[in-house]
């Protein structure tokens, strides 16, 4: 035994010897990026929903069309053009659109993938749902998609249908319920990528990183020659793990959801700097619409009155010109349709919250207010809790749980038992309105995080069908104003702020996107183009 | 039949029927959950006829025992569900994942007999002088403070304010992980003769091992130490003084050894301490193993995932067992069952 | 196992300067716990109060620990978290103590089916790590502070009826008990008046130790998001709030982890202690 102790000790102090020098990571690639986020990545572009699930879908793959650069609308991106005719929309593919496969992209895998987006009914699948009454081939490089009704929004949409590598997916496929096309390849585009954009998956763990290296097929739009030639997308770091690599010059891009004073801290060091990403997330303080007391509108406009704007601001603000929030005047981040800049801000006024309140049917103290938070967003307890103490100067009970994500996607599906108020951020996942309000405030969506205040208005409604059939943008503009006054008034939630993600960025990279004026794709998440991100040391 | 063979085959008798146990337990109160497990596998946006398919695929409109008898025809074809979390198969997660954890148990394990043992020794040597004394402190001070506190305490030391360690992970970035044979980056690099890769990997594991490790060694140094002191009040001790050996070569050879016994048996529900802890080490050094998922499931009430999770681990406990009886009754025969079920 | 008459276990415990170390910790814990309202220099900061003007300070005269991430008061909150866990140690012990020790009364006495049910039920709760077993268990149920301390009750009470049925099965065959039954007593009478008594020093060892054991558990439980909830103040979800902001608010988590540290620490000397007086074999 003895002898043992002993070469285990020598093993040991020979394996730190030894590996001290060797500590310095031999990198095997020139300009290697590595990022995180703090949700799992899900690479298969017909099942992402979430903000890290975005950034891989438009690394990994394109769509037709993409976010117009520092504008509104839409630009040519797989396809070179299209027309519009009535009902039917006809896009003309990009000539030498090539797969990472080295597969031509054809007309054919639009349709493979537009049918295993709808048949799979998963992620962005809502956007399309019942609108498109056929797709088909007109030829090897032409796709035409016949709508069943007007529906404005349709071209906006088409950012979230990534095309996918249909020779290579039917070759992956595994057995499934789709007839021929077996699983639709779902269990193998979870772990592989099979698209045309600029990068392609070397490896991939939906619990620890996303290796990603340039598509040597790539023809879209020009790639920077600066680009990294290896992408690490890491995923569930620690905040403070993070600001420590960072320091060490092992980590190159935060995630948008560390804590303010840990960027502040990271800025400080003067290896970092920061740059944000506006536009296009509202952080909305759900009331619950359909419980006691706050089914009454004089006791959420009472809520509304008395939130403490400023306070809230101050929460976020990372340096003196940086926060990871904007004021927001109305359920419309700006940027979108019937954002209205031109309104004053709101402020707190608890003598209107007083008045509001006296006009409420109920009696608060004989309701007490549950308000949950986010579990994985430790800043938003601040907020619940600055709630808190404004909402018992009104003489209201209010109580502040933290609640997992996971359990709050449950709790909302049961207006009864859902809280009364909850702070969600939601993005538009396209840049037209209609992907943001619709999802929230139309009576005919079912119960989820996104409309957790269960509006049910005939007047809203009007409005968002309206928006959908109205294909004229000047007169869809005014009916998105008209729609975002009429939710002023009903207050469905706490405008607090517009969410902006601020990046905490090494040194040595560059991403023009965020940092050069005109060149922000406005909708979340579509301006981390790796190709554009640049590696100058 | 020799009887230690027959000791191990109804060991393992028992332990098959533990673990059947353990699945009936696990899965009932997986059932008994509030919500519809169709529901929760959906997530919030799926429509009643996806919910009432997969009630059917799963057979969930039958009843609770036919239920459990689909379960346990999918556990014997290897088919464990689908995780909410990775959108994968329960089984291929336990088998990308539970290498990592393994791994990092093994080491701790090593450490903490190669550290245990040997101060345990120390302090029945000098009984009720200073070595024990602090000996005792060390080992009591370890046993007492939670792995997750060990492992932030190390990490804000040799990580952050003494950067000497990595912070995080199994590998660094810009190494590419060995191919995979075992699983462990370790054995895998070196039946590789990627040498780099070896010590990479070593480095990566002595901070989280040493967390994970503490509280077992202190818990082992108490064992051996009670043992020890129990041996040196046998006759032969006494003898062997009055022969004249010196106090070291009774303390290596005579008092030890017996003493070993003892402490083997309690390695085993050591280690099952470890594989808990593990889920407070992997969380503090995202360390990519089985236990990390575990939490990541549980946060998510991903149900197939958790009794997935679970039962492996339930599984792992009783193998080490079964290997700890069967070495206690190759080094000492006398040992029957009855004995090793005293002591534990 | 004899049982050693009090004085003479007073006596042996008095000696040992280790086991006075760790009743000394047990009443400075238990003390703090008490007069936590009088004690701590901003009760108020254990609710869900925030002041927004002291955020992340680190410690001064003020704030001995610093303060938090919404600007409570750190020590404040930590010998609250000291009552908190004492008072869950104490609730999940009492009532898996009490469960544990009838059903291994049971088991070691009646012998027969009784003792193969409630043996094999055992094993198969003792085949599970606990904290894994517990952290299961609330993966199934809403995280509060009721569900958490109901897990941890579920998964402790074998190691109770693994204790008393080892006693009960060597103290069977002792003379006193063969004389009880030969004079007719009743099972009952046996099992509670004359084998119990002899089981506890055992079972009051393994109680102070559990202590320390139970804290440990609930905290890693909290640690993981599992346990309590905000804003009570809970020491393991202090230390894994804390850490997210190391190592520039160092205090938010070392504080916290120190607490339970001296805490189990100060239980676990108390019960090796009584282990060593009692000579129980635990």
């Amino acid at each position: 035994m003895k002898t043992m102790t002993r070469l285990g000790l020598l093993a040991c102090s020979t394996a730190m010897l030894l590996a001290a020098p060797l500590a310095a990571p031999l990198l095997a690639q020139e300009r290697p990026l590595r990022l995180d986020e703090a949700a799992v990545g899900e690479i298969d572009p017909a099942k992402g929903a979430d903000y890290a699930d975005t950034v891989l879908g438009v690394n990994l793959y394109e769509a037709l069309v993409y976010p117009k650069q520092g504008a509104a609308g839409v630009q040519p991106w797989l396809a070179s053009d299209w027309t519009i005719d009535g009902l039917t929309y006809t896009f003309t593919i990009r000539d030498g659109a090539t797969f990472a496969s080295g597969n031509r992209v054809t007309a054919d895998d639009v349709i493979y993938s537009f049918n295993r987006l709808m048949a799979l009914g998963q992620g962005p699948s809502s956007l399309f749902e019942g609108r498109v009454d056929s797709i088909e081939a007109v030829d090897d490089s032409t796709v035409a998609f016949t709508l069943t009704e007007a529906f404005a929004p349709f071209l906006a949409a088409l950012v979230q249908l990534s095309v996918v590598d249909s020779k290579l997916a039917m070759e992956n496929q595994g057995e499934g319920e789709f007839g021929e096309f077996g699983d639709y390849a779902s269990a193998w585009l979870s772990s592989a990528s099979a698209g045309s954009g600029a990068y392609m998956t070397q490896a991939h763990d939906p619990q620890v990183e996303t290796v990603m290296v340039p598509n040597p097929n790539y023809n879209g739009a020009a790639m920077d020659p600066l680009a990294p030639d290896e992408v690490t997308y890491r995923y569930s770091l620690e905040a403070s793990t993070v600001r420590a690599l960072m320091g060490r010059g092992e980590h190159d891009i935060s995630s948008l959801w560390l804590p303010p004073e840990v960027l502040k801290a990271m800025a400080a060091d003067g290896t970092v700097h920061l740059a944000a990403e506006p536009g296009g997330t509202g952080e909305y303080i759900m009331l619950n619409t359909q419980r006691p007391p706050l089914d009454d509108v004089h006791c959420r406009l009472a809520l509304t009155s008395a939130y403490d704007y400023a306070t809230t601001l101050q929460l976020l603000a990372v340096t003196d010109d940086m926060a990871q929030g904007i004021p927001m005047n109305g359920a419309l981040p700006k940027g979108l349709y019937g954002a209205d800049l031109d309104r004053p801000m709101p402020s707190q006024d608890m003598e209107k919250a007083r008045e509001e309140l006296a006009a409420c049917q109920y009696d608060p103290k004989d309701y007490p207010l549950d308000i949950a938070w986010i579990a994985e967003v430790p800043a938003r307890e601040r907020l619940a809790l600055l709630m808190q103490a404004t909402f018992t100067q009104l003489g209201m009970d209010v109580k502040v749980t933290r609640t997992p994500w996971a359990l709050i996607t449950q709790q909302v599906t049961e207006p009864d038992t859902a809280p009364h108020a909850i702070e969600i951020a939601v993005s538009a996942r396209t840049p037209d309105p209609d992907s943001l309000v619709y999802n929230m405030y139309s009576s005919t969506v079912p119960h989820t995080w996104m409309s957790a205040s269960y509006l049910a208005d005939d007047e809203v409604d009007g409005y968002l069908e309206a928006g959908r059939t109205e294909t004229d943008p000047e007169t869809r503009a005014q009916i998105y104003r008209d729609l975002n006054a009429r939710l002023r008034d009903l207050a469905p939630a706490i405008y607090a702020y517009e969410f902006t993600g601020v990046y905490g960025i090494r040194n040595g990279i560059e991403v023009p996107n965020l940092e050069e004026e005109g060149k922000l794709y406005p909708t979340s998440g579509f301006s981390m183009l790796f190709k554009d991100i640049r590696v100058t040391d | 039949m020799s009887p230690v063979l027959r000791l191990l085959l109804q060991r393992l008798a028992i332990s098959v029927l533990v673990l059947i146990g353990v699945s009936i337990l696990i899965f009932f109160i997986a059932r008994i959950v509030p919500g519809d497990p169709a529901r929760i596998a959906l997530g919030p946006n799926a429509s009643q006829a996806q919910i009432d398919a997969l009630r059917e695929a799963r057979h969930l409109n039958d009843p609770i025992v036919v239920q459990y008898g689909w379960f346990i025809r999918d556990l014997l074809h290897g088919d464990l569900g689908t995780s909410l979390y990775t959108k994968r198969p329960v089984a291929q997660d336990v088998a990308t994942y539970f290498p990592a954890t393994l791994e990092l148990v093994l080491y701790a394990g090593a450490m903490m007999i190669l550290l245990g043992l040997p101060l345990g020794r120390l302090a029945a040597r000098f009984q009720r002088r200073w070595p024990d004394h602090v000996a005792r402190l060390l080992s009591v001070i370890a046993v007492c403070t939670p792995a997750f506190v060990w492992g932030v305490i190390l990490q804000l030391t040799f990580a952050y304010i003494w950067p000497i360690f990595p912070l995080e992970g199994r590998l660094s970035n810009g190494i590419d992980a060995p191919p995979l044979i075992t699983g462990f980056y370790t054995i895998d690099a070196l039946l590789n003769g990627q040498i780099s890769t070896f010590f990479n990997a070593v480095y990566h594991l002595i901070l989280p091992a040493t967390a994970l490790a503490l509280s077992g060694i202190g818990q082992t140094a108490r064992l051996t130490r009670s043992s020890m002191i129990e041996t040196y009040r046998r006759p032969f001790i006494g003898m062997s003084r009055a022969y004249g050996f010196r106090e070291d070569r009774i303390s290596r050879r005579f008092a030890f050894w017996p003493s070993l016994i003892p402490t083997l048996t309690i390695l085993g529900l050591d280690f099952a301490t470890m594989l808990a802890n593990a889920f407070l080490v992997e969380r503090v050094f995202v360390w990519p193993g089985l236990s990390r998922y575990g939490v990541e499931v549980i946060m998510r009430k991903d149900l197939d995932a958790i009794v997935g999770v679970v039962l492996v681990i339930a599984a792992m406990f009783l193998i080490t067992n079964l290997v700890v009886d069967l070495i206690v009754s190759i080094i000492n025969p006398r040992i029957r069952l009855a004995e090793r079920k005293a002591k534990a | 196992m004899s049982a050693k008459s009090s004085s003479v276990a007073w006596t042996e415990f008095r000696s040992n300067p280790i086991s006075i170390l760790g009743l000394i910790l047990v009443v400075f814990c238990i003390a703090l716990a008490l007069f936590a309202d009088v004690i701590t220099p901003y009760p108020e900061h254990v609710g869900p109060i925030g002041d927004f003007t002291a955020i992340n300070q680190a410690p001064s005269a003020a704030h001995w620990f610093g303060t938090d991430t919404i600007g409570r008061d750190l020590l404040t909150r930590i010998i609250y978290g000291f009552r908190l866990s004492l008072l869950m140690a104490v609730l999940v012990l009492s009532i898996s103590m009490p469960v544990g020790v009838i059903l291994g009364l049971l088991a070691g006495y009646l012998g027969g089916w009784v003792e193969f049910v409630l043996m094999r039920l055992t094993d198969i709760f003792l085949a599970i790590p606990p904290l894994v077993l517990a952290m299961a268990i609330m993966g199934f149920l809403p995280a509060t502070l009721t569900n958490a301390m109901l897990a941890v009750t579920v998964m402790w009470w074998p190691w109770y009826t693994r204790l008393v049925y080892n006693v009960v099965r060597s103290e069977a065959r002792e003379g006193y008990v063969l004389a009880a039954e030969v004079i007719g007593a009743s099972s009952p009478h046996v099992m509670f008046r004359e084998i119990l008594p002899n089981c506890a020093p055992a079972v009051l060892t393994k109680l102070t130790l559990d202590i320390g054991f139970v804290v440990l558990m609930v905290s890693s439980l909290s640690f993981l998001g599992l346990g309590v909830q905000p804003p009570t103040p809970d020491l393991g979800s202090m230390v894994a709030d804390g850490a997210k902001y190391m190592p520039d608010a160092w205090w938010l988590s070392i504080f916290p982890a120190l607490a339970i540290m001296v805490l189990v620490l100060g239980f676990n000397l108390l019960g090796d202690g009584l282990r060593e007086a009692f000579d129980a074999e635990v």
